[in-house]
């Protein structure tokens, strides 16, 4: 996921080489309220350990291997701020020392590697994993955390790399920078991590959190979220008031035709995308519930409902791994065989 | 100073098709990585254009000449920028032919396979120069495909040119002396030495391993290991924090990091500013007057 130098045209690397800057004074002062003094040598170790995750390759599919980026599993040993300076600090020295990543785009990959990526994960983590949770829910947690925080950092590196052609390009149209439109980018990026780096990066996080909790969970004690999490409550309703934004852009989302769209473009329906596509019907198809005629009103309620669904399955699912696995973790001794 | 080990002919277990193991392959990688740093710094320490440099105006010229190829629109000025790194990788005494091949194998490599498909008809319609069905080269296509290509070399050329001519503590002194808080000169300089410690850690921890081991193992046996050993690293990182911290103490830290930065550009270095700006303003204007896009 690291962008190199070229894929980005000036208009977004400078914005994210700007917006880079005070976030890192705001975890600067964050880190340094909560660790003191103390920060440098372990900052400095957290950006070592995340840099030397990123070396290890971990058996895949096919015989294959990847590697993990770690900024959830930091996010979960210190906290999102420091997890934000640490991976931040393992990109710039892997961009100045191994040139692995752009010197003009290190914003870009700070952005989604650094922020998003650990805090995404982070607070789902805690969302699942609640204020004292057992082994088993703490890595089920993790485990979504590093999944979901990697596939939200991939989609908005699909999302600059898929600006480019819309922000720079030639007379004639032709783009720049970065290739390939939206509709191609954002998928790609998604699917690659949602089907092969996410599970990597999951398996990766569990397993670790399940190593440390059994061995050491003192450095699983959960760091303090109550008001980044009061936060989150304001940036989804933001979110979902900003929702009919998305009934004003034309067309579909690529990839998501229905079978009359298919016909229009193609002349026919494929035969196993017409048995299948009937077997089920949503209750508010289209994101536009039948009871309500406006469609801004109708996407809004759509995003409402929505909402209100996800977080009640999560809550459920949450009560439910509560309810198996309500004891605290014991502390084992350390064992530091290789 | 090289991993002895690293280097020695493997008679190490091989899985089907000869593969040779997980183990042994992360080793030699890190290994790899590390004799590059070590290596780079011997480069860096040599005579050369780029060497004599202060520090503080070769990173700033260099961040100038990045931002310049990211301005560039047309093709052949792109290929010129990447012709001005050779020229001044070979002015700096750097193997004109390393230099390409590590910017062409890893930057250049992956830029082609990333843009490939939108030199495709598929992505890029146009008139078609190689015919392969859906998949034929257009012009339009191979325009953006080269363009994307050039510049994605250009960059990573100059990053390089820092890197092979550059100690990583003279970067740090010229990062300290442009305004970097001290704090975070000091973050740097350190993780770059824990970095170096714990890859040893872990080379080492891949070689034992290998050592002990009669075939390669399942994927899923290989897969535990690592996970249990990633673990392993990161308590040792958190433990080693507090340590460090100790020893800093020790050594009478209070808190504040005195900067002993002593760099003083000489006429040379202004001369060479001067002109890297200009050439920019020139690069640029040449761009957008005669190469208009």
């Amino acid at each position: 996921m690291h962008i190199p130098d070229g894929y980005l045209g000036p208009q977004t690397y400078a914005v994210l080489d700007a917006a880079i800057v005070p976030i890192w004074m705001i975890a600067g002062a964050r880190i340094k309220k909560a660790l003191k003094a103390r920060q440098v040598p372990l900052m400095a170790l957290a950006a070592a350990f995340s840099f030397v995750t990123m070396m290890f390759n971990v058996p895949v599919l096919g015989g294959s291997t990847g590697h993990a980026v770690g900024a959830v599993l930091i996010a979960i040993l210190l906290g999102p701020w420091a997890a934000v300076v640490a991976v931040s600090i393992a990109l710039v020295v892997q961009a100045l020392v191994f040139a692995d990543g752009g010197i003009t785009a290190i914003g870009a990959n700070v952005v989604n590697m650094a922020v998003i990526m650990p805090f995404t994960g982070f607070y789902l983590y805690r969302l699942v994993a609640g204020d004292r949770p057992g082994h088993g829910r703490r890595i089920v947690a993790a485990g979504i955390g590093a999944y979901v925080g990697i596939v939200a950092a991939s989609i908005a590196a699909g999302v600059e790399f898929g600006l480019q052609p819309l922000l720079a390009h030639t007379a004639s149209g032709q783009p720049l920078y970065a290739p390939y439109p939206l509709a191609v980018a954002v998928p790609a990026m998604a699917l690659e991590h949602m089907l092969f780096f996410g599970p990597l990066e999951a398996v990766v996080t569990m397993g670790i959190v399940a190593v440390l909790a059994r061995q050491d969970s003192a450095l699983l004690e959960m760091k303090p979220a109550a008001k980044p999490l009061r936060w989150l409550w304001g940036a989804l309703a933001g979110l979902i008031l900003l929702t009919p934004i998305g009934v004003l852009s034309p067309g579909t989302a690529w990839g998501e035709w229905s079978a009359a769209q298919l016909k229009s473009v193609l002349g026919y329906v494929p035969t196993g995308l017409g048995k299948v596509g009937s077997l089920w019907t949503a209750s508010v198809p289209a994101y536009a519930p039948p009871f309500i005629a406006n469609p801004l009103v109708g996407y809004l309620v759509a995003a409402v409902l929505g909402s209100a669904l996800v977080v009640g399955v999560t809550w459920v699912v949450g009560k439910l791994l509560s309810r198996k696995d309500d004891t605290p973790a014991p502390t084992g001794p350390p064992s530091d065989a290789a | 100073m090289i991993p002895a080990l690293a280097h020695i002919a493997d008679a190490s277990p091989r899985g089907r098709g000869g593969v040779r193991s997980l183990a042994r392959r992360t080793a030699d990688a890190i290994g790899h990585a590390v004799a590059e740093v070590l290596e780079n710094d011997e480069l860096a320490g040599g005579p050369g254009l780029m060497q004599a440099l202060d520090p503080r105006v070769k990173l700033a010229s260099i961040l100038v000449f990045a931002v310049t190829a990211s301005f560039v629109h047309s093709l052949p000025v792109l290929v010129v920028l990447v012709l001005a790194t050779m020229g001044l990788a070979a002015a700096s005494g750097v193997s004109v032919v390393s230099f390409s091949v590590k910017v062409w194998s890893s930057a250049g490599l992956f830029a082609l396979l990333a843009c490939a498909p939108s030199a495709t008809a598929w992505i890029t319609p146009g008139p078609v120069l190689i015919p392969l069905g859906p998949l034929s080269i257009t012009a339009p296509g191979l325009l953006i495909a080269a363009r994307l290509v050039a510049r994605v070399i250009a960059g990573a050329g100059f990053g390089l040119l820092v890197i092979w001519t550059t100690r990583w503590t003279d970067l740090l002194r010229a990062l300290s002396a442009l305004g970097v808080p001290d704090l975070v000169v000091a973050t740097l300089a350190m993780t770059q030495k824990q970095i170096m410690s714990l890859l040893r850690t872990v080379e080492n921890m891949h070689l034992a391993r290998e050592s002990r081991m009669l075939s390669t193992g399942s994927a899923r046996e290989n897969r535990g290991w690592v996970v249990d050993r990633m673990a392993f690293v990161a308590r040792r990182s958190m433990k080693t924090a507090d340590d460090v911290y100790d020893a800093m103490l020790a050594r009478g830290f209070s808190g504040s990091m005195p900067s002993l930065v002593d760099l003083r550009a000489t006429a040379r270095d202004w001369a060479w500013m001067a002109a890297g700006v200009a050439t920019s303003v020139l690069v640029l204007g040449i761009d957008r007057t005669v190469f208009p896009t």
